[in-house]
């Protein structure tokens, strides 16, 4: 009603023209790919003639003014981004449609998007509801300068026995993490705010101590050996080797350390190794690298993936013209430009390609860390399961509770959980 | 005295006898009145029963439907959850610490201002700038100050040898670091209020305490305290309501943290209704606040009077 007033008001005051033309409404979160994607949109309007609209808000606000518009029967959003926290929310509650036929009608080819990407944010029990968008895998940020120092690599080789290197094994890297703890820098610095920096930063050691979140048929495995170790690591990083107050940071504070040049390592989203090179935040620009979580040997990876992805919800007013733009968004072209921007990318063919390759050499080590990277549990309860494990690993860290006890309580909190959604039996 | 007589006639009479002139004033009062009356149940009484009327059933977002109804489920369920009784003691805590601080320090502020003759504006005005700010904006700012190694706090800490301060991730410093953090941000609440009350006290008493030669504190205790006891009293009650609901901070400096330090019932009765998508027990658990926070508002009120 309210739309064909306005429509009646725009006819009125002679601006019919654009009023006519059909627009694409979307909510996105503010982050760089979303930038990217902005200037790339005249392009869509020019060969489509519809036009798009990007409301773009930060992260906390997309939950809540998302929620009213899917349960509606006709919401204002044409296409949504769906972060992986919610995926298992929004598919339960039956709110995204299904795209397999619109894939199978147009030919559209999804084998390219990495397979891990594709079950984050893309498949739910078999259905196709989501194409990933952009991916946040985390991986290692370290300081190769401080690698390539001949008085390190001898007094490293003296000390340990063996040479300094990008670490090629968790234990290794832990071992670079106790040496670099000297001089005024921090070995790590990590983000030990509850819940979600604390808890996504922690199943990176997880992974990488060779654990794994709940077996095939969603039983706990937390409270492990691997588990155990994870915690007791983490637990020391922070409180022995990290600079005073990381159990507090969120992963702007803990950037902003590892940036100053007072930390040699830094577990953190990979869309962070930019930033690194911007001179106007840091001061270590040319000196860091990124590469995969290390894992229990060679060549296994401990990081931890995480994703958007583009969904069409079943209260969308215009779901044709919202697919045209999913299709154009992620058509081989256009990932490749919002890559060659700066962008994360979610297809192997954009990772491959030459000219991504040779203005970002790191693109290869970010495709490595997104093949061998881990998926965090996603159902409908993955936001109360952050919360449970920010509140027992911060508890853990802060001493009050033993690593095994946290881990227990995670576990009896998760398999509750898991009942409740039907994934345990 | 005589306009508050005739209202109070005029509300105990009965219909029947009224004039029609006072009939059509009545009627005219309720007609503009009715509006704000609207708005008041729309934005007030509306929500506060839906909440109760949910609280009593089994209403999630995932299931947004009143189609279980569970009685005192939710209730039970939430007395017996040992973190939500923590958060409540927690709380309890913190709102005794901050009330009692910022009417301790509010006050002392409240009585040197009102001696104070000269730049009184100027001091009102920088009292009043940290009362302006969104507490948000308090929070991510307070962030910064108190990084625990690039921050400024530490940094002129250090200038005096003072070894750095872990303000937001020791269990044992954090929530004392949201009640430092609050009293910046509220004292000026109280200074405010207070002031006003001092200000409209009479001169008479003091002149009179004067001339028999009563020491400065003994007119402070013998005069301004029981004056002041209706302003203490709403101001107290006031500063306790909205500590109890205190959200902004915790949730940018904390988020509960480190541990369960900082966790206070307003943040976790948010996170089970938005993050464990359970609104009808995080419905239970306001409906328990609510109660709490009325039963101390009577009571506060009864022994204020009973002072008085």
């Amino acid at each position: 009603m309210l739309k064909k007033w306005l429509l009646a008001a725009a006819l009125a005051t002679g601006l019919s023209g654009p009023a006519f033309a059909e627009t694409v409404n979307i909510l996105m979160e503010g982050v760089p790919d979303t930038e990217y994607v902005k200037t790339l949109l005249p392009e869509f309007t020019k060969e489509t003639g519809i036009e798009v609209n990007l409301e773009v808000v930060n992260y906390a606000e997309m939950h809540t003014k998302l929620v009213p518009q899917l349960v509606a029967s006709k919401g204002s959003y044409s296409a949504i981004v769906v972060d992986f926290y919610w995926v298992g929310e929004f598919t339960k509650a039956g709110w995204l449609q299904p795209l397999d036929e619109r894939i199978k009608a147009d030919n559209f080819d999804t084998s390219v998007y990495v397979p891990k990407l594709m079950d984050l944010v893309g498949k739910v029990d078999g259905a196709t509801y989501m194409l990933p968008f952009y991916n946040y895998a985390m991986g290692l940020l370290y300081r190769k300068d401080l690698l390539a120092d001949e008085k390190n690599k001898t007094d490293f080789k003296a000390k340990y026995g063996f040479d300094l290197d990008v670490p090629k094994t968790w234990d290794e890297y832990l071992k670079q993490v106790e040496f670099f703890t000297k001089d005024g820098i921090n070995g790590v610095v990590n983000q030990g705010l509850r819940p979600d920096p604390i808890a996504m930063e922690w199943s990176n050691y997880l992974f990488a101590n060779g654990g794994e979140y709940h077996d095939a048929n969603w039983k706990a495995t937390l409270n492990t050996e691997a588990g155990v170790k994870a915690v007791e690591q983490y637990a020391t990083n922070v409180n022995k080797y990290g600079p005073i107050g990381s159990a507090s940071f969120s992963f702007d504070e803990a950037f902003n350390v590892m940036a100053q040049g007072k930390a040699y390592s830094y577990i953190t989203y990979n869309f962070f190794r930019a930033g690194i090179d911007d001179a106007s935040k840091s001061a270590v620009v040319g000196k860091v690298e990124i590469m995969p979580v290390p894992g229990t040997e060679a060549g296994k990876g401990g990081s931890l993936n995480g994703a958007w992805g583009w969904a069409i919800p079943k209260s969308s007013p215009n779901a044709d013209a919202a697919w045209k733009f999913l299709k154009w968004v992620e058509s081989p072209a256009i990932a490749k430009k919002r890559a060659l921007q700066g962008g994360s990318p979610t297809r192997t063919d954009v990772f491959d390609d030459a000219e991504v390759n040779a203005k970002y050499p790191y693109a290869k080590a970010l495709k490595e860390m997104l093949l061998t990277s881990h998926n965090f549990p996603v159902f409908t309860y993955t936001p109360q399961l952050v919360e449970v494990l920010g509140r027992e690993l911060s508890l853990a860290v802060a001493g009050e509770k033993k690593p095994a006890e946290a881990l227990a309580a995670i576990e009896a909190e998760m398999t509750e959980l898991a009942k409740k959604d039907g994934k345990l039996k | 005295m005589t306009m508050a007589a005739d209202d109070r006639r005029l509300n105990d009479m009965p219909r029947a006898e009224m004039t029609a002139v006072e009939r059509r004033d009545r009627a005219f009062g309720w007609l503009i009145a009715s509006p704000s009356l609207g708005l008041l149940f729309l934005v007030i009484l509306f929500p506060v029963f839906w909440a109760l009327y949910t609280s009593v059933h089994d209403y999630t977002l995932i299931a947004p439907n009143f189609d279980t109804f569970n009685g005192i489920d939710n209730y039970t369920k939430a007395l017996g959850d040992p973190e939500f009784r923590h958060t409540l003691w927690l709380t309890a805590f913190f709102v005794a610490a901050v009330v009692v601080l910022e009417f301790a320090l509010g006050f002392l502020v409240a009585l040197m201002l009102n001696s104070v003759e000269r730049f009184k504006a100027i001091y009102y005005a920088i009292l009043l700038c940290p009362l302006l700010m969104n507490p948000v904006i308090v929070g991510l700012i307070w962030r910064m100050f108190l990084h625990p190694s690039l921050g400024i706090v530490n940094y002129l800490l250090s200038l005096i040898g003072i070894d750095p301060v872990n303000w937001l991730g020791s269990t044992k410093v954090a929530l004392w670091t949201i009640v430092m953090v609050d009293i910046w941000h509220q004292v000026s609440f109280m200074i405010v209020l207070l002031l006003a009350g001092l200000s409209a006290l009479p001169r008479e008493p003091y002149e009179a305490a004067r001339v028999d030669g009563a020491s400065a504190l003994r007119s402070f205790w013998h005069i301004t305290l029981p004056l002041m006891l209706p302003v203490i009293a709403v101001t107290l009650l006031i500063r306790l309501i909205f500590a109890v609901k205190t959200y902004d901070l915790v949730y940018i400096m904390t988020r509960g943290g480190p541990g369960v330090a900082t966790d206070l019932v307003s943040y976790f009765i948010y996170r089970t209704a938005f993050v464990g998508l359970n609104i009808g027990e995080a419905s239970a658990m306001s409906a328990i606040l609510l109660a709490v926070i009325m039963g101390l508002t009577v009571w506060l009120h009864r022994y204020m009077r009973s002072l008085t």
